[in-house]
């Protein structure tokens, strides 16, 4: 029998937009589900825009000289297609979810700093109205979403776009900044009194990892972003070679910042897919403690191999070395994760539910995006492969098969916690089948596509033996992704007309955000539940044989 | 009798059997992970086993296992990638490169310091030789690979890199400018022509040719039309004064069988079409369009079209 008697709770939802002023209420709220609601929202925004771009691209590129778009709009599309998913899907979505989550799995009531935490969401906002608004400035930036000088600098690029991708990520990255400040601070500080920091829930280990590496990371961009800014508005000089810059010098900024942002993204989807296959395995994360090492692992080194992403710049074949194995290495820990999770489902009881799915498809594409990377560490591989469609492939399989794919396991998975319905389950099939094989169809040619020697970012391509045919069915699968993702808007559309059903906690899950009703009241808990385990739930509904103690 | 084996393998095939143990080993990774997921997924589902599992905790063993396995593969591999890296990236001291290619937006430009031939988009190399590479970038960055003859490399401004270039068969070698370098970089195409050595050293001499003549008339108008409309402030005749490097050198122009960056075919019509408008033959490129007459234009062909 449980000791455990919970207090009635009185019930104070978040306040409705229909309410009066009920819009106020959510631009001007400091409570972290709101904003993390918000972020979701944002990142949705987002998504449909980059989406559409990604269309536009694959539309373009189906056959051989093909005129949709001009070539100089088709370098502001591809431009504004990788930064937004970067920095405007990919970031808030998984921002979203800690903020919303955090403090619910931790016990506290709400983020350390809650001010900071709006502030934090309307940068990104911000950040993002203005990289859009270069539009209406006279034309988008277009030197690739890593801007490389001296292309992005006056002489060569001289619309405002670079401008407005310049201060619209700065202002992206002061909100990131302010956010993981918080996530640290919130962890550290705002545990319930009884969780020990050995007993985080791995998603908010991960993210509490992961904001380390952003308070690390961002500051970095943002300089080389405003160095890159003075140069434009201000003559400086630091990337133009010709008057005795560097331009590799903003590489190094860059990738310093860039490769631990791949893992920035990489963390949290790790994080959810820890959360969601021990629940849907009915057992405990096989290798707690390997899993949570293996993050700071892969943190660490996440710091030394920046270089692999210039590898053909002409560094020395020491430098090289150096960043080859440090590239390698990072392998062994992501690769230790992949063993464990399946490890999870080795003798379960296996639920097949949407976040299970999309839990699989990410252990496998995954995998092969992991597996491709090391094929750029290998750096002979690198000087044929990079820049060419094999790097385009790799990098989807990793931000869509690794962290989107994570993120839609999260969404189905506290949807019902975030709005009290679930998302259907039928549609869910759909979603998943509709966009992982589109997805897979999409991406996986495109190994072959850089192969066969197609660059990237071209606007079009001569019609040599099997690019065309490549191209096309490239494209086909990307129409089979749209339509998925076109269900998955009908799914949260429908589904958020139905009337708030789910209990507190529907899939039988163990963290405390199950404790608390769903969605849960404007102030998360009246009491949290004892603490003695990684699993507070778990020893709740089995009281006869609970976790082993630790604290 | 003396038996010679050549043992050589060329860097192209270095890296093409590195590649390819890579992916034998990265298959049967996959393959592995895919096969438990799988299985896993057969044999412990729910449906079979609603009982509740036991709770355990995961296997040190097991991960100190693997973890070793992977530590083990990850050290060929690192042994493997720098083996190769040190034969195919070796560069003397002191290099004396056969070919200097620069990157222009959005064209090659290609010097033989041996010979002093100077030439644009249509390089030459002789086959059977290991030449040795000099890049530099006249603006962005550029990247040049041919992915048959050998890596790519960066083409920096400010910065001198080398490479090795290697055809052991005559032919003609398509590759790619591969960094984005602005509007018209899919339109950045490189044709390298692999030639006998004698046919190498043929077309070098007839490079070496001083610029052709021709009584013609319309020649000479256009020669004329030539110097008048500016060109010679973008474009190189070797033996003149004009010798500006913001496009390509045109002394035998006709000599080369594509131009633009490999984009078009060298004859009268592609010429012609070019000269008339140039953004919409190649959307970007740094040339501006000169409105020139009928007769104006019939001239400027034909001048170019004579220096063979
Ligand atoms: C402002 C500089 C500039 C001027 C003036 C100029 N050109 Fe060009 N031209 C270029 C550039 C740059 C290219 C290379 C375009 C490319 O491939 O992207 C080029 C390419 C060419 C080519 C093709 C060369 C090849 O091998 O691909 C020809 C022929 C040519 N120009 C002829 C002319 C003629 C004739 C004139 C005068 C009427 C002229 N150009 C004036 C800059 C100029
Ligand atoms: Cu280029």
């Amino acid at each position: 029998m449980s000791l455990y008697i919970k207090m009635p709770e009185e019930n104070e939802p978040l306040p409705s937009l229909k309410r009066a002023r009920g819009k106020l209420l959510w631009i001007s709220s400091v409570d972290h589900k709101q904003l993390g609601i918000m972020y979701l929202w944002l990142a949705l925004f987002f998504f449909i825009i980059g989406g559409l771009q990604a269309m536009i691209i694959r539309a373009q590129l189906s056959w051989p000289e093909n005129h949709l778009v001009s070539p100089e709009m088709y370098s502001q599309i591809f431009t504004m297609h990788g930064t937004t998913m970067i920095f405007l899907v990919l970031m808030p979505a998984l921002i979203g979810l800690g903020t919303y989550l955090i403090p619910l799995m931790i016990g506290a009531n709400d983020m350390a700093f809650p001010r900071l935490n709006a502030f934090s969401f309307w940068m990104t906002c911000m950040g993002g109205v203005l990289l859009y608004f270069s539009f209406l400035a006279g034309g988008g930036p277009k030197a690739g979403w890593f801007n490389y000088p001296p292309l992005s600098e006056m002489n060569y690029t001289s619309t405002a776009g670079v401008d407005y991708y310049l201060v619209g990520l700065i202002l992206t990255g002061i909100g990131s900044i302010g956010a993981a400040l918080n996530f640290v601070t919130t962890v550290l500080c705002m545990r319930s009194p009884e969780m020990k920091l050995n007993m985080l829930p791995l998603f908010v280990w991960m993210m509490f990892v992961n904001a380390f590496l952003m308070l690390a990371a961002f500051p970095l961009l943002n300089s080389g972003l405003f160095l890159n800014l003075l140069d434009r508005q201000f003559d400086a000089h630091f990337f133009i070679p010709s008057s005795g810059g560097s331009a590799l010098l903003w590489q190094h900024f860059f990738w310093a910042f860039g490769h631990p942002e791949v893992y920035i993204l990489a963390l949290p989807a790790f994080g959810i897919i820890s959360e969601v296959i021990p629940v849907f395995s009915r057992r405990p994360i096989f290798g707690y403690k390997f899993v949570a090492a293996s993050t700071v692992a892969i943190a660490l080194l996440s710091y030394s191999v920046w270089a692999h992403h210039m590898f053909t710049v002409g560094l020395s074949n020491a430098v090289n070395s150096f960043f080859a194995i440090s590239s390698m290495l990072i392998g062994i820990p992501t690769g230790l994760k992949v063993i464990n999770w399946i490890g999870t489902m080795y003798k379960g009881s296996i639920r097949l539910t949407i976040p299970m799915f999309f839990a699989i498809a990410f252990l496998i594409d995954f995998t092969l995006g992991g597996l491709s990377g090391i094929s750029f560490a290998i750096v002979p591989i690198d000087w044929q492969l990079t820049d060419t469609y094999y790097l385009v492939a790799h990098i989807h399989y990793v931000f869509l098969g690794g962290s989107l794919f994570g993120i839609f396991a999260g969404i189905y998975y506290w949807f019902p916690k975030i709005s009290g319905r679930k998302l259907s389950k039928r549609l869910g099939k759909w979603h998943f089948w509709l966009f992982v094989i589109g997805f897979n169809l999409t991406f996986f040619l495109q190994h072959i596509l850089g192969m066969i020697g197609m660059p990237r970012r071209i606007y079009t391509y001569p019609d040599l033996p099997y690019w065309k045919v490549l191209n096309l069915f490239s494209s086909i699968g990307a129409f089979f992704m749209f339509t998925g993702m076109a269900v998955f808007f009908w799914n949260i559309y429908t589904t958020l007309k139905k009337p708030r059903t789910v209990t507190s906690n529907p899939w039988n899950a163990w963290t405390l955000e199950w404790a608390v009703p769903s969605p849960p009241n404007l102030k998360n808990f009246v009491e949290i539940p004892p603490v003695h385990s990684r699993r507070p739930l778990w020893d709740l509904d089995h009281p006869d044989k609970p976790d082993k103690r630790l604290n | 009798m003396t038996l010679t084996f050549s043992l050589e393998t060329t860097n192209v095939e270095l890296i093409n059997n590195l590649f390819i143990y890579f992916l034998v080993v990265a298959a049967i990774i996959f393959f592995l992970v895919v096969f438990y997921i799988f299985y896993y997924l057969y044999k412990y589902n729910s449906e079979k086993r609603p009982d509740l599992p036991e709770q355990r905790e995961g296997s040190v063993k097991v991960e100190i296992f693997l973890t070793s396995l992977a530590t083990t593969i990850t050290a060929v591999f690192v042994y493997l990638t720098i083996s190769t890296m040190g034969k195919v990236q070796n560069i003397p001291e002191n290099p004396e490169p056969f070919l200097q290619i620069t990157g222009h937006q959005w064209w090659w430009e290609a010097k033989y310091p041996n010979s002093g031939v100077t030439t644009a988009n249509q390089i030459h190399i002789p086959v059977g030789k290991k030449v040795l590479l000099q890049l530099n970038s006249a603006d962005v960055i550029h990247s040049w690979w041919v992915p048959e003859l050998g890596r790519k490399m960066d083409m920096i401004p400010g910065n001198t890199n080398y490479m090795w270039l290697y055809a052991d068969k005559e032919g003609e070698y398509l590759g790619t400018c591969s960094e984005f370098c602005g509007q018209a970089h899919a339109r950045m195409r490189i044709r390298v022509t692999a030639q006998n050595p004698k046919d190498f050293e043929a077309w070098q001499t007839q490079q070496l040719k001083p610029v052709a003549t021709s009584e013609n008339s319309n020649f000479i108008e256009g020669k004329r039309l030539f110097e008048q409309k500016t060109c010679t402030n973008c474009h190189a005749i070797n033996g003149t004064p004009y010798q500006a490097n913001i496009g390509p050198n045109l002394t035998h122009f006709a000599s080369r069988k594509r131009f633009l960056a490999d984009m078009k075919i060298n004859n009268k019509e592609n010429l012609k079409e070019w000269l008339e408008d140039p953004q919409k033959v190649k959307s970007g490129a740094h040339m501006p369009n000169f409105i020139f007459s009928k007769k104006e234009l019939n001239a400027l062909v034909t001048y170019i079209h004579n220096l063979k």
